[in-house]
């Protein structure tokens, strides 16, 4: 799932001033289970705007997902009455808020922080860089690119403490520690002298996937 | 929340909202011939050893069937007892499929919507989650 978390209240404040009439849309997918844009922190944000601004007009609607045209019906008949959109979707719902109505500023009221889970109610762990090539088969489970510091492949650096901790941060484990200690438990501990080889960070461009079955449809 | 705390339900604004959408939702109620074609494309019905409530058709004709032919006539109570059939009970996927081209997903949608609209949705802050 998509993790997201409020911007602080002087940004989008800054972002919003000299328009009037706005609507504050939230997302009912993502953005409302990790508690930063459901339709309660909706309304929330919109009262402590309103709090702050007695002259604003700010209405609240949510929609179930931002990132699927879809679920845009009942918007497409909201959004042309405002000034403005502010949008509590991660950054792909905002963007594909403003890709719909080009004529309508789109603001966000969130920052998009990572793809996580759920560790209990509001509190949430990344635990994936959608970097496009998993290799969690034989890391036990435990992503070297996102739990490690540096990132690496081929570990655990010479930096591992003692205790098990990265040099980084103490209060932080070595991933690959735990990743030798789960290959191990699990029998496989020989996977980690495999050498993987170095991946291509550079030249990043946008990724569009298209699932194998899909392809003839939209190969024009 | 307390029943005291509870938002009053704005009957005039749910039946507002169902008179913008009568004309689709008639069709749904008429047309529907509850062939169950639906039910076998549904994952959530494959998934729970076909539970009749995972039916798509089962859930927009006890949800927003109900408050079509009540009118929006309809009290917290209602509300919340269909809370869980389109919320716990549908991941709006999109994948059902309808012989008669229903779109089932845009209705449990729009019954969201009216649910939002008197302040009914899933409190996630309070352990309340779907799926």
């Amino acid at each position: 799932m998509i993790i997201a978390e409020r911007k602080p209240f002087e940004e989008i404040t800054e972002m919003i001033k000299g328009y009037k009439n706005i609507l504050n849309v939230g997302c009912g997918g993502c953005t409302s289970i990790c508690l930063a844009g459901g339709q309660k922190e909706v309304n929330q944000l919109n009262a402590e705007l309103t709090k702050e601004n007695a002259e604003l007009k700010i209405d609240s609607f949510v929609i179930e997902r931002q990132c699927n045209y879809d679920f845009f019906v009942d918007l497409d008949e909201k959004a042309p009455k405002y000034d403005a959109i502010l949008s509590m979707a991660c950054g792909a719902g905002v963007q594909f808020v403003a890709e719909r109505y080009t004529s309508i500023p789109v603001f966000p009221a969130l920052n998009t922080v990572f793809c996580g889970v759920d560790r209990n109610v509001g509190w949430f762990e990344e635990n994936c860089r959608t970097c496009g090539e998993c290799v969690l088969g034989d890391t036990a489970g435990i992503c070297p690119v996102t739990r490690c510091a540096k990132g690496i492949f081929n570990g655990p650096c010479g930096g591992t403490r003692i205790d098990g901790s990265c040099e980084v941060d103490p209060d932080t484990p070595c991933a690959w520690t735990d990743i030798f200690n789960r290959l191990t438990e699990q029998g496989r501990v020989d996977k980690i002298i495999e050498v993987k080889p170095p991946r291509l960070w550079q030249n990043q461009v946008r990724r569009v996937l298209i699932q194998e079955d899909y392809k003839a449809r939209y190969a024009e | 929340m307390s029943d005291q705390e509870k938002k009053a339900v704005d009957r005039a604004e749910i039946s507002k909202m169902l008179d913008k959408k009568a004309p689709e939702m008639k069709r749904i109620l008429n047309y529907c011939v509850h062939c169950s074609i639906c039910a076998e494309s549904c994952f959530l019905y494959m998934s729970h050893d076909g539970d009749p409530q995972y039916m798509p058709s089962y859930k927009i004709i006890n949800s927003l069937g109900k408050l079509y032919k009540k009118k929006g006539n309809v009290d917290h109570e209602f509300l919340e007892g269909i809370k869980g059939m389109v919320w716990n009970n549908c991941v709006l996927c999109h994948r059902c499929y309808c012989p008669i081209g229903i779109d089932i997903p845009r209705m449990i949608d729009f019954t969201r919507s009216i649910c939002r609209s008197q302040d009914v949705f899933p409190k996630l802050d309070e352990g309340e989650s779907w799926l």
